[in-house]
C-alpha cells in the first residue's frame, strides 16, 4: 500500500499529543495537603481499574479517530499486487547490453566489448541464466535467458558493429522486457558501451529499470577521443548549367579536444575526383569548411563522396555521401488571348532570375498550334475566351503525359465552354463585379492551403500573405466532385482550384493577371506574393520536386507515385534490389534504409539516386558518466513506489484503489459514535457529584448530557 | 433530636472570613453572641435563679406563683420578687485538636472556625451563668479544664483554645472512655469535630456519655472541597495526620470518595439521632450561627 499524500503523515504527530500531556502532567503533579486519606483509601481499587479501562478505551477511540483522519487524508493507494517480488533465490538473471552502433568501430572497441562480454559468460553461477542483447538505435534480443554458455559465446562472437546510431533508451527499455521474465533470480544488468554522450536524450528520462536491479557498467570510452570527421554537406542538389555554380560545402569537426588538425579534404563525383583538394585546419574540438564549385556536372543524377585523408581510429565518418542532379530547364508556354498585358506579369515573373529553371515562351491562342503543345511541360492559358478543338484535344491528351496546365478565367473567358473543358475541377457560374454584385468596392485572396504543393514551400513564411491584393472581380466558380480549393476570396468562392487524386494536372484560376487598372479586375500582379506563387505553380504543375542531396541512416525517404505511378523499388549500395510494390500516382510512401550508401529509388521508368550516410553525431565520443546514465533511468525507492501507483492503465482500477480513504472516514465515523456513546455514559455515571466548571468524561467532539 | 440547620436572614450573620480578621477570639464570640441574641425577640432563658436580687411591682400577666407573699403581708402590696441569675446547668466543650482538623480550602479552616464556634458556645454559656468546660482532644485529651462557673472561667478557656494546634491523628474511643469515667455530673456536652474516625467507635463513645444524663451535641465541620471533591489535576494527596501520600487522578475517584464519604456521614447521623445525641453538619463556608440555634435547642432541653 502506497500514500498519495505521505506528507499528511505529520499529522500523525498529533497521536502523541495527549501522551506527553499525561506524562509532564504525571511528572509535575502538585502535592496537595488534604484533610484526610481515610475514605480516598478505602474507594475500591476495582472501580478505579474500571474507570481508568474506560478512560483508557475512550483515549484509544479518540487516538483511532484521529490516527484514521490522519491516514485517510494521506490518500491511501493499494498497489498493483502484481509488483515484483523479491528474489527468492541466489542465483542470478542477468541482461546483458552490448552497444554494436557504428561508434563502436572506434579503433579495437569492438573486440574489447566482445573480451569483456564473454569474461562475464564465464563468470556465470551454475544456473545463473543470461540473456544478450545488442543495441545501437534500437535493441534486438540475440539471446534469450540461457544457461548456456555455448550459446551465448557464439552470440557474442557474431556480433558485428552497425552504422546506427545510439539510443540508450531504446536498450533499456528492452532489457527491463527481459529482466521481468527473470522471477526468482537476483536480478543483474550488464551493459558494456563507450558510453558516448550522444546517445542519450534527456528529454526521454523515465525510469525504466527497477531498484531491485543490480547494475554492472562496463566502459569502454575513452576520455579524449582522436577522431576527425564529417559531420554535414550541404550542396544545391539541382542544377541546369553543366558547369555547376553552386557549392558544395563540408563540415569537418576536429573531436580532439587538445589540438588543432590539417587534412586535406578531396570531392568525388561519380568516381572520379574533382580536383583540386582542399586543405583545411580545424582548431581544437571545433569545425571548419571545405568548399567546392565551378566543377562540370554531367546530366541526370550524380554521386558525390567528400572525403577527409586522415588516418583516426574511426574512419566510417570521415567521408560523407551526396547527390545532386543536372536537368535540363522547365519549358513553359503562356498563352494569351490577344492582348499582350494578359501574359506580361506572368512572363516576367517567371524568368525574374537566371537562376529559375525555365525557358517560357509566349503566344497567343489564335497562333497556337496543337502540334507545338507536346514539347512543353507546362502550359499557361491566360484569360483566352476559347480554343480550337484541335489545341483542346490536344491539351488533353498531353495532361495524361504529365503536362502541367494552368487556365485564368478572367474578364474575356467565355465560361460556359470552359466549364465543359475536360478535366476541368470547376463549373464557372458568373463573372462577379464586387462593386456592383457585394456592395463593396473589392474583395482579397484571405486563405490558402498550406499543405498544398504550391503553398507548401511559404508554410514558414511570415512575409508571403495574398490577402495585401484586391480584386474587384473575380469568376466564380463550383467546385466540381472530387476537386478542393487551394486558395479562397473572403467570401469563400474558391480562387485557385484543382482536382486531387490521380486527375490532377489543371489548375484553374478564378481572376485575370493583366493588371489592366483601372478598369481591371485586379492588382495582384503588382503585389510581392504574385511571382512567388506562380513560379510555384509552374513547379508543381512540372511535377519536378526537389531533391535532398543525403538522408542520415535510420530517416524514411519519401517515395511518391509519379503522374502515372508504377512499380516502386529499391536498389541498395551492395547492388541487391527490393520490390516496395505497385505505387498509384501521386502516392507516397516511405522507405527506410538500413545501410549507408548509393540507393537507387525506381518509380516505374523514374529512376532517382539517395545518399544515405551514417548519423554524424556519432563521430562524436564525448562520455557520459556510466553512473549518470544509469541513475537517469533506475527508480530511486522514491520512485519505485510511486511506480508501484501507475502500473495499470484501468482508470477505473485506480480509482477503486484510492477509494480506501472513504472507508476510513466511514470507521472514523463510526469510532466517533461510539466514543461519544462511551463519554455519555461516563458522564452520567459522575453526574451524581456534579462538580462546577467541569463536565467529567464530556466527549471530544462536546456531545455530552449536561451542556 | 437533631436540630435543623436554620438559616437566618443572611445580612443577620456574619461571613466566617469576616470573623477571621477578629484577632482577639473573645471579642469574636461577642460578636457572634451578641449579634445572635439580639436578633431574638424574646429570651425565655433568663431569670431562672435561685439567688435573690431585688423586689419589684406586681404587674398584669405576671404568674400569681411569683408573688412574695410575705411582703404582701407586711405592705400589702404586691411585689415580685426577682432572683440574680445562678448556673443551672453545665456546659462541656470537646474540642477536636486532630491534624485533619487544620485542613481550609480557602481562608478558613476547619480548626478556626470551630475554634469560634467553641470560644461562642463558651461566651454564651458563660453569659447565661451556666457551668463551662474544655476538652481539646486529638488521639488522646490534650486538655482540660472541668465545667465551672466562676470568674476567670471565660478567659481561660479561650485562652486554652487559642493556644491550642491541630496536629495527630483522630481518634474518639481513648477520650470519650476517659470522659465518661471522669464526669460525674450531667450537663451538655459540645462535640466539634470532623469525625474522622470510624462511626462505631464515635457512636459507642458518645452513648457511654449519653447514658450519664448528658445531653449530647455533635458538630459535624467539614470544609467544603471535603464535601465536594472538586479537584481536577491528577495530584499527590498528602494526609495531614499521617503525612502519607497518594496518588490520585481525581476525576477517577470523586464518584467513590463521595459515595463513600456520604455513607460515613448517613451512618454517623444515623447512629447519632437513634441515641438522641444532635448531630449537625457545619460547611465552613457557611456562617455558625447554625450551630448556636442547635446549642439554644439543646439547652432548653436539658434545663
Amino acid at each position: 500500500m502506497s500514500f498519495l499524500n505521505p506528507f499528511f503523515l505529520i499529522g500523525s504527530l498529533v497521536l502523541a499529543v495527549p501522551v506527553l500531556i499525561h506524562l509532564v502532567r504525571r511528572e509535575k503533579s502538585e502535592v496537595i495537603r488534604f484533610s484526610s486519606l481515610m475514605f480516598l483509601l478505602k474507594v475500591p481499587k476495582r472501580a478505579v481499574r474500571q474507570q481508568i479501562l474506560k478512560n483508557l478505551l475512550l483515549m484509544l477511540l479518540r487516538l483511532l479517530i484521529l490516527a484514521l483522519l490522519v491516514v485517510a487524508f494521506m490518500r491511501p493507494y493499494l498497489s498493483d499486487s502484481n509488483t515484483p517480488a523479491a528474489a527468492t533465490s541466489n542465483d542470478h538473471g542477468i541482461v546483458m547490453l552490448l552497444d554494436n552502433s557504428y561508434s563502436m568501430r572506434y579503433g579495437t572497441n569492438m573486440d574489447k566489448m566482445k573480451r569483456e562480454a564473454v569474461k562475464r559468460i564465464d563468470a556465470m553461477g551454475g544456473n545463473d541464466r543470461m540473456s544478450i542483447v545488442a543495441f545501437n538505435d534500437s535493441a534486438t534480443v540475440l539471446a534469450r535467458p540461457t544457461a548456456d554458455r555455448g550459446q551465448l559465446r557464439a552470440s557474442v562472437a557474431a556480433l558485428e558493429p552497425t552504422f546506427h546510431g545510439t539510443r540508450y533508451y531504446e536498450a533499456f527499455t528492452t532489457a527491463d522486457r527481459v529482466l521481468q521474465q527473470y522471477a526468482k533470480e537476483q536480478k543483474n544488468l550488464i551493459m558494456i558501451s563507450d558510453f558516448q554522450r550522444a546517445g542519450w536524450n534527456r528529454s526521454s528520462r523515465e525510469n525504466v529499470i527497477s531498484r531491485d536491479v543490480k547494475a554492472e557498467m562496463v566502459n569502454l570510452g575513452v576520455e579524449n577521443s582522436t577522431n576527425l570527421g564529417i559531420d554535414n554537406v550541404s550542396v544545391d542538389a539541382t542544377s541546369f548549367t553543366r558547369t555547376f555554380g553552386g557549392h558544395v560545402t563540408a563540415r569537418i569537426h576536429n573531436y580532439r579536444k587538445d589540438l588543432p588538425a590539417t587534412v586535406p579534404v578531396s570531392l568525388t563525383l561519380n568516381g572520379k575526383e574533382v580536383p583540386p583538394r582542399r586543405t583545411v585546419t580545424i582548431s581544437a574540438n571545433s569545425t571548419a569548411l571545405a568548399d567546392f564549385t565551378g566543377f562540370d556536372l554531367p546530366v541526370g543524377a550524380s554521386k558525390g563522396k567528400v572525403r577527409i585523408e586522415a588516418d583516426d581510429p574511426l574512419m566510417v565518418d570521415n567521408e560523407f555521401m551526396f547527390s545532386m542532379e543536372r536537368r535540363e530547364k522547365l519549358k513553359v508556354l503562356l498563352v494569351d488571348g490577344g492582348k499582350p498585358r494578359q501574359t506580361f506579369y506572368l512572363r516576367n515573373g517567371l524568368a525574374s532570375s537566371t537562376d529559375l529553371p525555365m525557358d517560357v515562351t509566349v503566344t497567343n491562342a489564335d497562333s497556337l498550334r496543337a502540334e507545338d503543345l507536346p514539347m512543353y511541360n507546362v502550359v499557361m492559358i491566360s484569360d483566352v475566351p476559347r480554343l480550337s478543338d484541335r489545341v483542346r484535344d490536344q491539351l488533353v491528351a498531353n495532361r495524361k503525359t504529365g503536362q502541367g496546365q494552368l487556365v485564368i478565367l478572367g474578364q474575356y473567358a467565355d465560361l460556359s465552354w470552359w466549364g465543359n473543358f475536360p478535366g476541368f475541377p470547376v463549373k464557372p457560374t458568373q463573372k462577379v463585379i464586387a462593386n456592383r454584385n457585394l456592395g463593396k468596392p473589392s474583395v482579397s485572396m484571405t486563405s490558402f492551403d498550406k499543405n498544398s504543393g504550391i503553398f507548401k514551400k511559404f508554410q514558414s513564411s511570415v512575409t508571403f500573405t495574398l490577402s495585401t491584393a484586391q480584386f474587384f472581380a473575380y469568376t466564380q466558380m463550383d467546385l466540381k466532385s472530387g476537386a478542393t480549393a487551394l486558395a479562397k476570396f473572403e467570401d469563400g468562392s474558391p480562387a485557385l482550384a484543382e482536382f486531387t487524386g490521380a486527375d490532377r494536372g489543371l489548375v484553374v484560376f478564378a481572376s485575370s493577371v493583366d493588371n489592366a487598372l483601372p478598369a481591371g479586375w485586379n492588382d495582384f500582379p503588382l503585389k510581392a506574393s504574385f511571382a512567388p506563387m506562380f513560379i510555384e505553380v509552374a513547379r508543381y504543375l512540372s511535377h519536378s520536386s526537389e531533391v535532398r542531396e543525403w538522408y542520415a541512416l535510420g530517416e524514411g525517404i519519401p517515395i511518391v507515385g509519379s503522374l502515372v505511378g508504377g512499380v516502386a523499388a529499391v536498389i541498395n549500395p551492395s547492388g541487391s534490389r527490393e520490390a516496395l510494390g505497385e505505387l498509384a500516382a501521386g502516392e507516397q510512401r516511405f522507405y527506410t534504409p538500413t545501410v549507408p550508401g548509393f540507393h537507387s529509388i525506381q518509380v516505374g521508368r523514374d529512376v532517382r539516386v539517395v545518399a544515405v550516410n551514417p548519423p554524424s553525431k556519432e563521430g562524436n565520443l564525448d562520455l557520459i558518466p556510466p553512473d549518470e546514465l544509469l541513475a537517469s533511468v533506475q527508480s530511486t525507492a522514491a520512485e519505485a513506489r510511486q511506480a508501484g501507483l501507475f502500473t495499470s492503465d484501468d482508470q477505473l482500477d485506480h480509482a477503486r484503489r484510492q477509494l480506501s480513504w472513504w472507508y476510513l472516514l466511514l470507521i472514523a465515523i463510526l469510532a466517533a459514535v461510539v466514543e461519544i456513546y462511551i463519554a455519555n455514559r461516563s458522564q452520567r455515571a459522575a453526574s451524581g457529584a456534579p462538580i462546577p466548571g467541569k463536565r467529567p468524561g464530556s466527549s471530544l467532539f462536546g456531545f455530552g448530557r449536561n451542556r | 433530636m437533631s436540630t435543623p440547620i436554620v438559616e437566618g436572614p443572611k445580612n443577620r450573620f456574619i461571613d466566617p472570613k469576616v470573623l477571621m480578621r477578629i484577632q482577639n477570639l473573645e471579642l469574636t464570640a461577642r460578636t457572634v453572641v451578641e449579634g445572635f441574641v439580639s436578633g431574638l425577640h424574646q429570651s425565655p432563658y433568663l431569670g431562672f435563679s435561685v439567688d435573690f436580687a431585688e423586689y419589684r411591682p406586681y404587674q398584669k400577666g405576671d404568674e400569681l406563683k411569683r408573688i412574695d407573699w410575705n411582703v404582701y403581708a407586711r405592705s400589702d402590696k404586691l411585689y415580685i420578687k426577682l432572683y440574680e441569675g445562678e448556673t443551672n446547668t453545665r456546659v462541656l466543650i470537646l474540642l477536636d485538636m486532630s491534624g485533619s482538623m487544620s485542613y481550609g480550602s480557602a481562608e478558613v479552616r476547619k480548626i478556626d472556625y470551630a475554634k469560634i464556634l467553641a470560644a461562642c458556645l463558651t461566651y454564651f454559656a458563660y453569659h447565661q451563668r451556666d457551668g463551662v468546660g474544655l476538652v481539646t482532644f486529638d488521639s488522646e485529651i490534650r486538655a482540660h479544664i472541668p465545667a465551672a462557673r466562676k470568674t476567670g472561667q471565660l478567659p481561660t478557656i479561650l485562652k486554652e483554645i487559642t493556644n491550642s494546634e491541630a496536629a495527630k491523628e483522630t481518634a474518639f474511643k481513648k477520650p470519650l472512655r476517659y470522659l465518661a469515667e471522669v464526669l460525674n455530673r450531667r450537663g451538655i456536652i459540645v462535640v466539634i469535630s470532623d469525625f474522622y474516625d470510624e462511626p462505631a467507635n464515635i457512636i459507642a463513645g458518645l452513648k457511654a456519655l449519653k447514658s450519664k444524663g448528658n445531653d449530647i451535641m455533635a458538630f459535624h465541620i467539614m470544609d467544603d472541597y471535603e464535601l465536594t471533591f472538586p479537584f481536577e489535576d491528577m495530584a499527590q494527596f498528602e494526609d495531614l495526620e499521617t503525612q502519607k501520600k497518594l496518588h490520585v487522578i481525581p476525576e477517577y475517584l470523586r464518584p467513590n470518595y463521595l459515595s463513600i464519604l456520604n455513607d460515613h456521614m448517613a451512618e454517623l447521623k444515623k447512629g447519632l439521632t437513634g441515641s438522641q445525641i444532635d448531630y449537625t453538619l457545619m460547611n465552613t463556608s457557611k456562617p455558625l450561627d447554625a450551630g448556636l440555634f442547635s446549642y439554644l435547642a439543646a439547652r432548653a432541653h436539658s434545663v
